[in-house]
């Protein structure tokens, strides 16, 4: 059965990026789900450090109000 | 031992726009009265708040970087401040990590080099384009204008290693994934 689309490449890997910086909410936004959940790593690609990092600067950025802990799509 | 802290915080200025020099300084205070050295204040400014704060839906954002010994356990003194001033909205303080600070040194390089080469690529092109010797020498350089992510010699090295770890990493993955199937 196939999953989801495959990628395998961690996006942070290949920028050569050592650090997720919380504060450039543009970036994290791309690792949420629309509702505003972490994607998970099968999805995204992210190798587990970076998944790691990415989690707690998500979990900052949301405590501090950069990006929400829900967004709900109004219907 | 000697950290390196930031703290960040949200003040309410939808009463008094000045709200936010008070607490600075307050904030500031504290720091430097408790022994720790402030090393940048970062002001970020008014900006609006992803989700609505004690019905608040702006804030201004204001982030101090200090240096200080961790037995004098500044974060929980600000803490302190932090709960009783009702002005602050949210707070975060927390050790800045090695990786962040080698992270940033790596984001300055990029910016230094990106104005850099911006500058001497205007003369390379005006100067000898017939040298067949002095061609190949060009062209490596031409490239690095449409990725400047890529550093000059010594980056390339560390850029390199952690490709192959993850090709390996990746490699090893696909096996898992394959075995669970």
């Amino acid at each position: 059965m196939l999953r989801w689309k495959k990628k395998r490449i961690c996006r942070f890997c290949e920028a050569g990026d050592v650090y997720i910086d919380f504060r450039d909410e543009k970036r994290l936004v791309r690792f949420l789900t629309e509702q505003g959940k972490i994607v998970p790593r099968r999805t995204s690609g992210n190798c587990a450090q970076h998944q790691r990092q990415l989690a707690k600067a998500i979990k900052r950025a949301r405590h501090l109000a950069l990006i929400p802990f829900v967004s709900d799509i109004p219907r | 031992m000697e950290k390196l802290y930031c703290t960040i915080y949200i003040v309410d200025i939808s009463q008094n726009p000045e709200e936010e020099e008070a607490v600075t300084s307050r904030i500031q205070q504290l720091i430097e009265d408790h022994g720790g050295i402030i090393q940048r204040i970062n002001r970020w400014g008014k900006k609006r708040l992803a989700y609505p704060i004690q019905k608040k839906t702006h804030g201004y954002y204001v982030e101090i970087e200090f240096t200080a010994k961790s037995v004098l356990n500044i974060p929980a003194i600000l803490e302190q401040e932090y709960r009783v001033n009702d002005r602050v909205l949210r707070y975060l303080t927390y050790v800045v990590d090695k990786k962040e600070l080698i992270q940033r040194a790596k984001k300055a390089g990029k910016k230094a080099e990106k104005e850099a080469p911006a500058a001497e690529k205007k003369e390379t092109p005006a100067a000898p384009e017939a040298p067949a010797a002095e061609a190949p020498a060009a062209e490596p350089e031409a490239p690095q204008v449409t990725e400047p992510a890529e550093g000059e010699n010594p980056p390339v090295a560390e850029t390199e290693a952690p490709v192959t770890e993850e090709a390996q990493e990746a490699a090893q993955e696909n096996e898992e994934k394959k075995e669970e199937k």
